[in-house]
């Protein structure tokens, strides 16, 4: 089954959201999902530390030598691999991105974001020619606004589009559960469903977007 | 959006990963500034291994004294050390 690796060298573009709603989403579907975390922040391993669906492995603390092979065993029919990477350009992400499927580069719309965003396309681009092999990769756009679509966001998005990237329809809204999930742990389901839980935003909303954005991916992996 | 079914057609695909191509895929990505960034363990000398040597610190005319005895008797002043410890325990 896939791999799919969140790049970027820029951090706190949302790598760690996506990885984390398409790992709850896809084990949702009922894939054995594999999370190597590969993030000095822990992201992920906080989050796995609250609680997982049974279907989710967490690795923790995977470094440049072992990120390879680690890969390697984890890919296996029946399995999806989600491996979120470190906001820094090193040789842990040339490497993992060598072995992805599919890449996502999430993005703020911001110039800033795209501009340190395009780093890794062009990485991505390097490595599929060096290896002469096709890495399909993506863009989205994250912490988007709900209500309404900035000036920035619809030029970005032009931008892209006319660069050829593939854009990742719909863009991940800024919602409070997508922040809450990380310490509440499980998934956004069990967050809805759970009566105690106070969240600053739209459960339902924030789990009908990672649901279309993990549609999205789902089509991009066929 | 359920249905083990549709996962079923996602299959795994080969990836190149021989040390010839982790090598062309470490040049690309030097090329672009994604080093190793590693953390480097602390420098400086590694502490020792614990080899259970004694240490003894004793009066300085006592240990002119073990120096002269070991270097007379051919001995290290461990090996000294060894057999006056021998001869403790069988007074003992």
């Amino acid at each position: 089954m896939p791999v799919i690796v969140l790049a970027s060298p820029k951090g706190g573009v949302g790598k760690s959201t996506c990885a984390v709603l398409l790992a709850t989403q896809f084990a949702r579907m009922g894939a054995e999902v594999t999370v190597l975390d590969c993030d000095p922040n822990k992201s992920l391993t906080r989050w796995s530390r609250r609680s997982t669906p049974p279907n989710v492995n967490v690795h923790s603390d995977v470094g440049r030598s072992e990120i390879v092979s680690l890969i390697k065993k984890s890919d296996g029919d029946g399995r999806i691999v989600i491996v979120d990477l470190e906001g820094i350009a090193s040789q842990l992400v040339s490497r993992a991105v060598s072995q992805a499927d599919l890449v996502i580069v999430p993005m703020q719309a911001t110039a800033l974001d795209a501009e340190i965003g395009s780093e890794a396309l062009a990485l991505v681009q390097e490595e599929e020619e060096a290896l002469s092999r096709t890495i399909k990769h993506a863009v989205v756009l994250t912490k988007t606004s709900a209500a309404v679509k900035s000036r920035v966001q619809r030029e970005l998005e032009e931008q892209l589009v006319e660069s050829g990237i593939d854009l990742i329809q719909p863009s991940l809204v800024s919602r409070a559960a997508f922040s809450e999930i990380f310490s509440y742990g499980h998934d956004l389901t069990v967050m809805a469903a759970d009566p105690e839980m106070r969240t600053g935003g739209n459960i339902t909303a924030a789990l009908a977007n990672a649901e279309q954005f993990t549609e999205a991916v789902y089509e991009r992996l066929k | 959006m359920s249905g083990s079914n549709r996962l079923a057609g996602l299959k795994s695909k080969p990836k190149p990963a021989a040390a010839e191509d982790i090598r062309k895929v470490d040049d690309v990505g030097e090329s672009r500034g994604f080093i190793d960034r590693t953390p480097r363990k602390k420098p400086g000398r590694k502490p020792s291994p614990r080899t259970m040597q004694l240490h003894p610190k004793v009066m300085p005319e006592i240990g002119e004294g073990i120096v002269a005895e070991a270097e007379g008797l051919g001995m290290t002043q461990g090996q000294f050390i060894e057999h006056m410890w021998r001869a403790y325990k069988d007074d003992a």
